[in-house]
């Protein structure tokens, strides 16, 4: 994890050694997954939450604004995705792109209406607008498909040039989702330790400071709930290409509730790297426990209230603090983001 | 207009049970300056646990429950008016000690932590009791229709309007004319006052929080056959209430019954026309109650607003 | 004109009337100060004139140019900065970045996505430089939150003046300091007379009295007496008002 005292020329490069880590992890995956015990399907699942959470953590962690209801954008991504598919061409980059374009533009206009709030107001309209769009994909049949929501969402193909890639194979598909899991970790790494990131941080630290610094701090808000709701978006096409399908459930408080205990959980208050561990844990909770006990969402948001209670910075707090037992750490970082 | 008389009748109805649960939820935020977002979650609890004692499902099976489901229907609902609101405020005084480690922290982990509960409560509920929506039978005394000035009301809901305006009227004698009101009250307006003159801050909160729920359960139970029982049904809750106080601001408990009175009527009103969307003309409220004005009709400015 | 003038400011809150026909004026180059006591209306003056509140009525000037009613970070965008008297810092952040965040220099590009800050060696340097300035050159790399409180004083003003302000004002910066603090601060503020037009609201007269050119005494939500220190020291106002004393 990484702390203010670390702040050195390697941080705000391209690459970094925990990212390697990473993607020696995600890259291999596909050839020691199902040795132990697991399948291809979570690769998917897990790639397509790692996106949806790190674009989340951008706002809840680094900006300070707790969105309670952000399933609504991966949720807009994943019918925008469908909806193409269906009513214009099937067409790969055409429906991913109207997936983050959707979101985009639901971001950008609950963005606006909230963006001046801050605290538990800025929470509860989240959730207002959450399950505004929930009741709306229940209520428009006509547009979402209702309650079973649209169905036979196609994987179109990937064509590369040189090669014609079918995406049925979950392979395959692993792979085209793992490169924009790539893009997207450099991306928002850079975007954390450039100037945009610099002054969302100081905005959550001190929101009065940075206005009386110049900071037009409505419009930083305000764009961060936007780039949050588009890596959404994007994690949504993904998600209807990789379940065939775009439900209202997705949006609901529910979903919304688990991207904000994952990301705790993980560390996201802390660390980069939090909601990867986050979601990690996520699945391999459901999986794991799960094959034992029906209740295991409940001690997972049971585990979440502790944390919150004892230990909000998580999962990457507490192995920070291991760190330093063994004396790898000098001391103790405080709560917050490097 | 004569058409438009069920509509209000129901409204009113809806609205005097929200003030019961909005009273509950504005004296925790008043005290505790947290906002409670499973308070929906309480209530919802309260709705649930009378299934218990009204339908006997799970203890069916056994010899006890054979004998309970014996029992006349009236009686059941009678011991689940009272243990519903008990095992509500229970639960309230779990969440409370909870909070306890947040208390002094920024606002965003009391926030998290009953966000959190509310999802508990929720899966627990789901885990208990399925995910489907389910039916509260009701006494016969208070079941079925009766014919007022050539209209048609609902028996239980004229009960549920009577019953709730007596705990309304209740709470209001508890808070003005007993010294644990007036503590609560006072709690309400300036929880460090209180402190200051000597109460026990922590068993005033406790007490505050386990009322409040006990309120929330209290409702809970009386809505459930108006309104069902679904896992989501705390949510569906959460934001009408949160609508109530903000309009008639944090800790007034007139502003609590007006709003609620209000936001019931509104509620009933698009009824009348445009019923699937009636519940969320209700976030559609909060979004241009907030995106406005945010300090309430009757309010004052609270900790929230930092 | 003066460099930056106020004229006529009037302010109520609900139906107290705060601020009641001030004017003000500080020249260019000059420490002005701002002295009363509590309850006087100068702490809201001093909030009006740095943007956090709007005027009901009146205008205040900045090189000319009306500013009355405009944001904060448009005040501080066109050159004016103030310090906090309850310290208004980046808790989270290292020393040097509370006054990275501060520099023109990096505000210019906030909207930048990719561009890798510490890696800007011109603008680490700026604000070391800046640090050295307030005494925390050999602290920049530290948690702010882990400074002392004097040394958090000196980060705070620190913070204002990175922003390379035309005008700096300072909220009672002696607040809660001892008297070697204050001292070290007085030094300070001697050190920038030269390059600075500083504002300050003071409580403590022997500092004021001992750095301002010229001093507003603001009672009543108006200006009862200015002038220059020795003209303060003889005017009946301000010894009546048992702002006197002094030795």
């Amino acid at each position: 994890m990484m702390t203010l005292s670390d702040i050195s020329e390697r941080s705000s490069n391209w690459l970094t050694p925990p990212m390697g880590l990473v993607a020696m992890i995600a890259v291999s995956a596909p050839f020691w997954l199902e040795q132990v015990g697991l399948y291809q399907y979570l690769g998917i699942e897990i790639a397509i939450w790692l996106i949806y959470a790190m674009g989340f953590n951008l706002l809840f962690g680094y900006s300070g604004l707790h969105s309670f209801g952000h399933g609504a954008y991966l949720g807009v991504g994943a019918y925008a995705f469908g909806l193409f598919q269906v009513h214009l061409e099937v067409s790969l980059w055409g429906g991913l792109l109207a997936a983050v374009l959707a979101a985009g533009l639901a971001g950008a206009l609950v963005g606006a209406c909230v963006s001046h709030r801050r605290g538990i107001y800025y929470a509860l309209l989240t959730i207002a607008f959450g399950q505004v769009f929930w009741f709306s994909a229940i209520k428009l049949h006509w547009l979402t498909g209702g309650e079973d929501g649209l169905l036979n969402i196609p994987r179109p193909e990937l064509w590369l040039g040189f090669a014609r890639i079918d995406l049925n194979d979950n392979r395959a598909f692993y792979y085209f989702i793992l490169a924009f899991l790539a893009l997207t970790i450099m991306l928002l790494w850079r975007i954390v330790h450039a100037p945009f990131g610099r002054v969302l941080q100081a905005i959550r630290q001190n929101e009065m400071r940075a206005r009386f610094l110049g900071y037009e701090v409505w419009r930083f808000k305000w764009a961060a709930f936007l780039v949050s709701a588009m890596f959404a978006g994007l994690a949504g096409g993904l998600f209807a290409m990789a379940q065939q399908s775009a439900y209202p459930d997705v949006m609901s408080l529910h979903q919304s509730g688990l991207i904000v205990m994952m990301v705790l959980v993980g560390g996201g208050l802390v660390s980069f790297w939090g909601p990867v561990l986050g979601v990690m844990l996520y699945f391999i909770a459901r999986d794991f426990l799960g094959g034992l006990t029906e209740t295991w969402l409940l001690w997972y948001g049971l585990l979440f209230m502790a944390l919150v209670m004892f230990k909000p910075e998580g999962l990457a707090g507490l192995l920070d603090d291991l760190k330093q037992k063994l004396g790898v750490r000098a001391k103790a970082p405080s709560l917050g983001l490097d | 207009m004569t058409l438009l008389l069920p509509h209000l009748f129901n409204g009113l109805t809806l609205g005097l049970l929200f003030a019961l649960i909005a009273l509950g939820f504005t004296l925790i935020v008043g005290v505790m300056e947290v906002i409670n977002l499973a308070h929906g979650s309480l209530f919802a609890l309260g709705a649930y646990v009378a299934l218990v004692f009204l339908g006997g499902d799970w203890l069916a099976e056994t010899a006890l429950g054979q004998w309970w489901a014996s029992l006349p229907l009236a009686g059941r609902y009678v011991v689940a008016l009272v243990f519903g609101p008990l095992l509500a405020g229970t639960a309230g005084m779990i969440l409370e000690f909870c909070l306890r480690p947040t208390y002094g922290k920024a606002p965003l982990y009391g926030l998290l932590l009953t966000f959190g509960a509310a999802l508990v409560i929720e899966e627990l509920i789901r885990l208990l009791w399925g995910t489907g929506e389910q039916h509260l039978p009701l006494p016969q005394d208070i079941n079925g229709a009766v014919l007022l000035g050539g209209l048609i009301f609902s028996k239980y809901k004229l009960f549920a309007a009577g019953f709730s305006a007596l705990a309304v009227a209740a709470v209001w004698l508890f808070l003005e004319r007993t010294p644990y009101g007036a503590i609560i009250k006072a709690g309400a307006h300036d929880s460090e006052m209180v402190r200051a003159l000597g109460y026990n801050l922590g068993r005033l909160r406790l007490l505050v929080f386990g009322f409040g729920a006990g309120l929330a359960g209290l409702a809970g139970i009386v809505m459930a056959p108006i309104w069902g029982l679904r896992p989501h049904l705390g949510i569906d809750v959460v934001i009408p209430a949160f609508l109530i106080i903000v309009l008639g601001g944090v800790g007034s408990f007139w502003g609590a019954v007006i709003a609620a009175l209000l936001v019931g009527l509104a509620i009933g009103v698009t009824g009348a026309y445009a019923s699937a969307w009636s519940l969320m003309s209700m976030y559609l409220l909060l979004i241009a109650v907030l995106g406005f004005r945010a300090r309430g009709l009757l309010g004052r400015k609270s900790a929230l607003e930092s | 004109m003066a460099l930056f003038e106020a004229h006529n400011l009037h302010k109520r809150f609900g139906a107290q009337i705060v601020l009641e026909d001030i004017s003000l004026a500080f020249e260019e180059g000059q420490v002005s100060g701002i002295m009363g006591p509590n309850g006087a209306g100068k702490t809201t003056c001093f909030n009006v004139l740095t943007g956090r509140y709007k005027p009901d009525r009146g205008s205040i000037h900045f090189q000319g140019r009306d500013i009355a009613g405009l944001s904060p970070q448009r005040i501080a965008q066109l050159g004016i900065a103030r310090s906090f008297q309850i310290m208004n810092l980046f808790d989270q952040s290292a020393v040097i970045e509370n006054v990275l965040i501060a520099l023109p220099d990096f505000r210019a590009r906030r909207h930048h996505p990719t561009q890798a800050v510490f890696n800007d060696r011109a603008l680490l340097d700026e604000a070391q430089s800046v640090l050295q300035l307030v005494g925390l050159g050999g602290r920049c790399w530290e948690p702010s939150a882990a400074l002392s409180y004097g040394d958090r004083r000196a980060l705070e003003i620190g913070v204002a003046l990175a922003a390379r302000p035309r005008i700096l004002f300072l909220d009672e910066p002696t607040s809660g300091l001892g008297a070697e603090g204050r001292e070290g601060l007085l030094n300070l503020i001697r050190s920038l007379k030269d390059d600075y037009t500083i504002v300050m609201i003071e409580h403590d007269m022997d500092f004021l009295f001992r750095l301002a050119d010229h001093i507003s005494v603001v009672h009543w939500g108006q200006v009862i007496a200015e002038g220059n220190p020795a003209e303060l020291m003889a005017n009946k106002w301000v010894q009546r008002s048992a702002l006197g004393g002094l030795s």
